[in-house]
């Protein structure tokens, strides 16, 4: 039983937002030296000889989840699991057993806006890894068994989702939230969507969106840097890049909610209620960054942030509370979340509202923004101890076009901080009156709590989709 | 086949002469003070950041009917007021010094992991010893706690059908030995235990001769034993905590758990009693587990998830701990599978192995999956100290972690067949289904 949510997860901001420094000895990001194939794909590489180990990280731009078409939810991320079911070389039993046989890892997943590789091995075994993830990332098979099971297999797996109100309350924030804009689509796709989906949008997703020029590659680990060009030239080196030009990247802006857009999802057998409630947040390179990840470390970002601290410190009301930024190209979210037992959920809504408004208006003392600074700084160098993590990092840097020197950037930033600066980005970032809101719990018995903050729409649990 | 094994053997030596070259037992340096606290020390400076870890031999194998859950509960109140340091002070004090915890329970140890940078670690062992004794329990701070824990349960337990089930299955296949009960306690127990028993098991379990603390990171040894000296040389020993005695009595014939409740997708949890980690069958379980359970070329993905399309996921397998447990196939059926079938199709591929044992390839994949979570789990100054930690409480001492791969390089083919048979054996089940009422499916 652990104690608490994972308060790391403050790393998931700019995925690598915590911070060193001044503190303690400076340690900053290291810069990796950079490997341009022979048809332009760049690798980042960085020698990390401590343990026998490599670990890869690939972002193929344009080919997460918000690239999915509109009436084919769920398209981008049956796409990156099928890549691993079959190429031209070995089926999908083979790939499997020859990776497990290794004690090697090797996964492909949409995010929204890229889709990403993730491999890790002990390093005797990473060229053969590394030819694995090229025969699959370059040449896939999708054989129609494959789609048809893995097809059904994320329909039912929905259906479990449904059983975990913490989880689903998560999608269904997300469907109420963005709506039809193409950050809503789901990765796992809904029930509708994925029955849409044919063995031909499959492959034509992959023909359109998976190519050498739209990709970016890290390998940290322990192999030296000429034994890893020639790997490379052999293997991602030698993916053709098509003639046709790359699909836009670009998204539309970010819905701006106006009001107050309430949903509240029946979960008749549910014993405690879960909340997720959202409002506009800020691009990934912001120059808010700095002063609103403080103020979100004291508002919801660490154990002692105020809604913890209200919520479940003083309260006893649930075992956490917490809230994020999310970041992407185009904009980003702010988002709270907690979950109590039914009949105490319109207090902890109150109480919630009621610490954004405190913080709109009354800001943060010296004292709490210098203890916020000084989490940031020295939580920072855990952020990135192992290899897959500093790969992700220099992926996500050179993905937004934030440079290497970005995180040394922020960390100083963050280091002079001020109280009223903190208190500022509270009043711009933070909702009063126009916020998305869901709630999953037994609407029987929580409908009468919910109805003093406005008029809910309500669904059921078990009805289709989110 | 001979070829192989030498193989194998090559590649294990290489391994312990990297371990040698760079996670090494004289690197460790270990200390006991007078009161007891044994002292596992090892210099890390990747980053400038220490782990310190304290762990001690108390978890739920150590309550009793009417205070399951208390061990968790404690692991809440260690933050909750010390004689130096009130209610809330302790994460005040170190998030303002740029530090982070977390702590965790298990059947056989409450684990206190702290993590931050280097100039923090004096102010982090004086607050560590504050509260090595002496917790204040006050009772309207005890009383929120209370609340946050029965949250917790109702996350992981009653809001969560999987956990519910586990919680049913295992109290069906383990009788007397308290790990009957789960690691969070029962919802009554939760919301009944008395102060006066919360503080009198806090004085029993929580004392230096009870516990090990791990500092691995960016410190100087020298400097950093007087400092941890000065801060826990005056507190006291304890009387030793009374032993674990129960033991499990034989099963003698198959169980069954029928839960049916509202549901989406049902839930299925089989179980076997399975051996501690110190007996010698352990190595050739674990194993086993990797050939039938990890990864999508495991027997079970291959028959549940691909071929006969019964289950979304396939998880499980046996536990490090002290007394013997469980080893357990969680498999996550579709909405609507037989869970019958389920049943028969694990049976089958057990009474398989029994017969014909596993491939030589099934065998040596085990292994390298083995070697290779080893080295992932050094990566980071947590991963070695916790490592350090259980070997010391779980293992029986920190030379079983610089010897983990001197035990699978003595491994045999034949004895997984050998374990198979001896524990997964038909008559030895407990088999729980879960079965959804009303909803769409």
């Amino acid at each position: 039983m652990n104690r608490r949510i994972a308060i790391l997860a403050l790393a998931g901001l700019l995925g690598l937002s915590l911070a060193p420094s001044l503190l303690n000895g400076a340690l900053k990001l290291p810069v990796p030296e950079k490997i341009v194939l022979n048809n332009g794909l760049t690798v980042y590489y960085l020698h990390s000889p401590e343990l026998p180990l490599v670990s890869l990280r690939m972002f193929v731009a344009g080919a997460g989840s918000a690239y999915d078409p509109a009436a084919l939810e769920g398209l981008a991320g049956l796409t990156a699991e099928l890549m691993l079911k079959g190429n031209a070389s070995q089926n999908a039993e083979a790939i499997a057993e020859e990776l497990d046989f290794m004690g090697a890892g090797l996964n492909i997943a949409a995010a929204d806006e890229y889709a990403q590789i993730s491999a890790g091995s002990l390093a005797e075994h990473f060229p053969r890894v590394l030819e694995i993830a090229t025969a699959c990332l370059t040449g896939p098979t999708f054989p129609e068994e494959e789609f048809a099971r893995e097809r059904s297999r994320r329909v039912d797996a929905l259906a479990a989702i449904k059983d975990n109100p913490r989880q689903a309350v998560r999608f269904y924030f997300r469907k109420a939230y963005f709506g039809s804009h193409p950050l809503g689509r789901l990765s796992s796709g809904t029930e509708g969507s994925l029955n849409k989906i044919t063995g031909r949008d499959i492959a034509g997703f992959y023909r359109e969106r998976y190519r050498p020029d739209r990709c970016l590659a890290a390998v940290v680990g322990d192999i030296d840097k000429a034994k890893l060009e020639a790997l490379l030239q052999a293997t991602l080196g030698r993916w053709t890049k098509p003639s046709t030009p790359a699909p836009g990247l670009d998204l539309p802006p970010l819905p701006v909610p106006k009001g107050r857009t309430l949903l509240l999802v029946d979960k008749p057998d549910a014993t405690q209620a879960y909340f997720v409630l959202g409002a506009p947040g800020y691009a990934v390179g912001d120059p808010v960054d700095p002063a609103a990840s403080v103020m979100n470390t004291l508002l919801g970002g660490r154990f002692t942030s105020w809604l913890n601290t209200e919520l479940r410190i003083k309260r006893g009301l649930t075992y956490g509370a917490r809230s994020d930024f999310q970041t992407w190209k185009k904009g980003g979210l702010f988002s709270a979340s907690s979950y109590t037992k039914n009949d105490k959920i319109g207090e902890m809504l109150d109480i919630t509202l009621g610490l954004f408004g405190q913080a709109k208006n009354k800001g943060f003392s010296s004292t709490e923004v210098e203890s916020a600074r000084n989490y940031i700084l020295g939580m920072f160098p855990l952020s990135l101890e192992e290899n897959a993590d500093k790969a992700e990092a220099f992926l996500r840097l050179a993905f937004y076009g934030l440079g290497f020197d970005y995180t040394g950037r922020f960390l100083t930033s963050v280091e002079k901080v001020s109280a009223q600066a903190a208190g500022q980005s509270a009043a711009k970032l933070l909702p009063r009156q126009d916020f998305v809101l869901v709630v999953v719990g037994k609407a029987s018995e929580i409908k009468p709590l919910l109805q003093k903050f406005g008029t809910f729409r309500e669904k059921k649990i078990s009805d289709p989709g989110f | 086949m001979i070829k192989r094994f030498a193989c194998l053997f090559l590649c294990l030596a290489l391994v312990t002469a990297f371990l040698e070259g760079s996670f090494r037992r004289e690197d460790v340096k270990v200390h006991t003070l007078a009161n007891g606290l044994k002292v596992l020390l090892l210099e890390d400076h990747d980053i400038p950041n220490v782990a310190l870890f304290t762990f001690f031999r108390v978890g739920s194998r150590n309550e009793r009917p009417g205070l399951t859950g208390v061990s968790h509960f404690i692991e809440h109140m260690m933050f909750n007021g010390s004689p130096k340091f009130g209610p809330g002070e302790f994460d005040r004090i170190m998030e303002f010094n740029g530090g982070a915890n977390n702590a965790y329970t298990s059947e056989d140890l409450t684990g206190y992991t702290d993590w931050f940078p280097a100039a923090a670690l004096e102010l982090m062992l004086e607050m560590e010893a504050d509260r090595m004794q002496g917790l204040t329990f006050v009772p309207e701070v005890l009383e929120s706690e209370r609340g946050v824990v029965a949250s917790e349960r109702r996350m992981r337990v009653e809001n969560d059908n999987d956990g519910l089930l586990e919680e049913t299955v295992r109290a069906t296949a383990i009788m007397a030995h308290p790990y009957h009960w789960d690691v969070i306690g029962w919802m009554s127990d939760i919301l009944n235990w008395r102060r006066d028993d919360i503080i009198q098991y806090y004085r029993t379990y929580y004392a230096p001769n009870n516990a090990v603390m791990i500092v691995v990171g960016d410190f100087e040894p020298d400097r950093t034993l007087p400092l941890i000296q000065k801060y826990f040389n005056a507190i006291p020993s304890s009387t030793p905590p009374p032993p674990v005695t129960t033991a499990e009595p034989a099963q003698l014939g198959p169980r069954q758990v029928l839960i049916r409740k509202e549901a989406q997708a049902p839930s299925f949890l089989m179980v076997y009693h399975a051996p501690a980690w110190k007996d010698a069958d352990f190595p050739a379980l674990f194993v086993l587990e990797k050939a039938l359970l990890e990864g999508e070329s495991s027997r079970l993905y291959r028959r549940l998830v691909r071929e006969e399309k019964l289950a979304l996921t396939v998880a499980g397998g046996i536990q490090e701990t002290i007394d013997p447990l469980l080893f357990s196939f969680y498999i996550k059926p579709r909405p609507g599978a037989d869970l019958d079938r389920i049943e028969a199709v694990i049976e089958e591929e057990l009474a398989k192995v029994g017969a014909a044992g596993l491939s030589d390839r099934e065998f040596q994949k085990g292994l390298n999956i083995i070697r290779s979570n080893f080295y992932f789990g050094l990566q980071s100054i947590s991963g070695k100290a916790n490592l350090l930690g259980t070997a010391e409480v779980l293992y029986g001492g920190i030379e079983q972690a610089f010897g983990i791969m001197d035990r699978y390089a003595g491994l045999r083919k034949e004895q997984v067949q050998e374990a198979a048979k001896k524990y997964l054996a038909p008559g030895l089940k407990t088999v729980g289904k879960l079965i959804p009422e009303g909803g769409v499916k």
